[in-house]
């Protein structure tokens, strides 16, 4: 495994949130925006382990999944910025993350709703029977929603190649688990209880995740769709950079701090001796990010005439 | 060519056949789709013609509906079933918040060929529940096209025509037609999608309608005294409205009345009759249109020979536009409460 290859990806997903959380505080950027700094190695574990052929399809907390996948940068800044050279043309925004290129097929933000659309992705790969397997990530504020339920019957009954990843970050906007959820609500049994496999993994440990990922694809690919459980801190508040810290329980700004997935992953780089390594790729993907943030200040809006365009195909 | 009369439910079948053996990326889902005598007739067989390619699905019409969606945006053509519109409510977003946006928020080349087909459930003992004449609301959505077939050779073509297209496309049938018969070619055809249809030519009056409204309008014609000339106007496309066809109509008949089966409110007769007004085509008294009163479709048959418009509230109001007589007439209970199952 080539663990500064998943660090470099981590650290991009890292500075490209920070730098556009302090560019949205500095402007005004109107695309609705949610972070993903602190999960990034879910992000990363999970793509890692997907050849070229599998699908991932996000939601309005998407651009670690985006960028985890390889998509464009500049396309992606260029669509908050609402700029014509955006991925989506900036008819999308931030929820609407898109690079067919590199199979990331499409982001949806209402909660739920996107677990159906990749179970179809995965069907058009069994009724053409060319191999390959759909992930989708939902937060566990979606995973209450009914139709995830549905989708993991229905899933399991045509035998789609379907992993699902939840990543919990403790919160749904600021209501707690306990305060939306009864006290015996156990997801592993919800999930082995239609049929599915389930894995829980430390969403907080890169390699946690990358072997427990690993473990249930190969299950999806051999026709048992499955659920992955990422436990996770959310850095920052559900949709802005500044967030109350008086709502945060378990997960205080110490225990995030200790626990944050890049830290552990940089620390093992180093214990292995390449410090200097490392702080040459830090800076490199800085700069990388900056000069997209930069292209995408200075680059067109869209023209007027594209509000009535690609209504239809 | 010779005749050959079927039904509606037919016309729908033959449709889905003849595009399951040309097409090989169309699929069926829905509920009970696969039976013996699926989805009231319409896909009845089909799922032992194609192997894997008609499929019963779990009571999930959202995941369902979604799934086809997801199916659809990788390139296959899904045809999903709703046998009430209330059912497919449950599957509310994946119709209006991602089949209809899809290619427009991606900023296009993100087609979703997929096509509904909702029956409306207009029909003895249905009940505040399995009745609702939701056409306007599936018409108010951005990214839908949306089409009612009115008799079997327009289900037929429309159906066909749905199937070619590249875009999310909702045939909402109303039940009541079910049982209509007509002389239907059997060879593939369609019909475009977004043009209403003149289907009769006349002078005194345009009358406008859709659906099962269309069908008693028909009605309607042989109550009518013979020196009456109507108009008649099928929708076909409630999304878009063709108003350039009912412009150019009233304008030449200079009278316009609306008929269908929903509630008056945010009505689509309402919309026909605004952007009349809007064009200012002339008028030679106020535009009416009949539709149902605002209140649930209630079960008991006392209540329902209120509720919908007949043939004889049809040639009433034509007659009061004009300034002639309304005519008498007692319908029978046949003609109040079962659906037509006339040959047109």
């Amino acid at each position: 495994m080539d663990l500064l290859g998943a660090y470099r990806k981590m650290f991009l997903i890292r500075a490209a949130e920070e730098e556009l959380a302090a560019l949205y505080l500095r402007e005004k950027i109107m695309s609705f925006v949610h972070f993903y700094v602190g999960q990034e190695a879910i992000a990363v574990g999970v793509c890692d382990q997907l050849k070229e052929e599998d699908r991932v399809m996000g939601n309005h907390r998407s651009h670690g999944h985006y960028l985890a996948r390889g998509g464009d940068l500049k396309a992606m800044v260029c669509e908050l910025l609402g700029k014509e050279g955006g991925s989506s043309k900036g008819k999308g925004g931030s929820m609407h993350m898109i690079d067919k290129s590199v199979g990331f097929v499409g982001s949806t933000p209402i909660l739920g709703s996107v677990t159906p659309l990749a179970a179809g992705t995965a069907f058009e790969r069994k009724y053409n029977n060319t191999g390959g397997v759909s992930v989708v990530f939902i937060g566990d504020g979606a995973s209450e929603e009914g139709v995830v339920y549905e989708t993991m019957n229905l899933a399991g009954l045509y035998k789609l190649p379907l992993l699902i990843v939840i990543e919990n970050n403790l919160y749904s906007v600021n209501t707690t688990l306990s305060e939306r959820r009864t006290a015996g609500y156990d997801v592993q049994k919800v999930v082995e209880g239609i049929g599915l496999n389930y894995r829980r993994a430390d969403g907080n440990d890169y390699h946690d995740v990358a072997a427990k990922a690993g473990e249930l694809i190969d299950g999806v690919r051999a026709g048992t769709p499955a659920v992955l459980e990422c436990i996770t801190y959310r850095h920052m508040a559900h949709s802005a950079p500044i967030m109350d810290e008086s709502v945060r329980k378990e997960d205080t700004l110490d225990v995030r701090k200790e626990k944050d997935a890049l830290k552990r992953v940089r620390d093992e780089l180093i214990a292995q001796g390449d410090q200097a390594g490392i702080e040459a790729a830090e800076s490199q993907i800085k700069a990388h990010v900056l000069d997209a943030i930069s292209f995408a200040q200075a680059a067109p809006y869209p023209a007027k005439e594209s509000l009535y365009t690609h209504l239809y195909e | 060519m010779s005749e050959r009369i079927i039904k509606y439910t037919e016309a729908l079948k033959e449709a889905a056949d003849q595009m399951l053996a040309q097409d090989p990326k169309m699929f069926i889902v829905g509920l009970g789709v696969s039976y013996k005598n699926g989805a009231d007739g319409t896909t009845a067989g089909l799922a032992q013609k194609y192997p894997g390619r008609v499929l019963d699905t779990p009571v999930s019409e959202n995941a369902v509906t979604g799934m086809a969606v997801g199916a659809a945006i990788n390139g296959l053509h899904p045809l999903v079933h709703h046998g009430r519109i209330e059912f497919a409510l449950l599957a509310a977003d994946p119709m209006f918040t991602q089949a209809a946006k899809w290619n427009y928020m991606f900023g296009g080349g993100n087609p979703v060929p997929i096509v509904l087909r909702i029956n409306v459930g207009r029909q003895w003992g249905n009940g505040p529940q399995h009745t609702q004449s939701l056409y306007a609301m599936f018409g108010s959505v951005a990214g839908l096209k949306v089409v009612v077939p009115s008799t079997p050779k327009m289900a037929k073509g429309l159906l066909v025509a749905a199937l070619k297209d590249k875009n999310p496309v909702v045939l909402l049938e109303p039940r009541w037609l079910f049982q209509l018969k007509e002389n239907v070619p059997e060879e593939m055809y369609d019909v475009p999608l977004d043009k209403a249809r003149v289907v009769k030519e006349g002078s005194d009056i345009t009358v406008v309608s859709y659906g099962d409204g269309f069908v008693a309008v028909l009605e309607a014609l042989e109550l009518l005294p013979k020196d009456v000339s109507v108009e008649l106007i099928d929708m076909v496309s409630l999304s878009p409205i063709d108003h350039d066809a009912i412009a150019r109509s009233v304008a030449k008949t200079g009278r316009l009345l609306t008929v269908d089966t929903t509630t008056p409110a945010f009505n689509v007769g309402s919309e026909v009759i605004a952007e009349v007004a809007r064009r200012a085509v002339v008028l030679k008294g106020a535009p009416q249109s009949l539709s149902c009163p605002l209140v649930p479709c209630p079960t008991s048959t006392a209540l329902t020979a209120e509720y919908y418009p007949t043939k004889v509230d049809i040639v009433g109001t034509i007659c009061k536009m004009l300034g002639k007589p309304a005519i008498e007439r007692e319908l029978s209970f046949e003609e109040l409460h079962l659906p037509p199952g006339r040959t047109l």
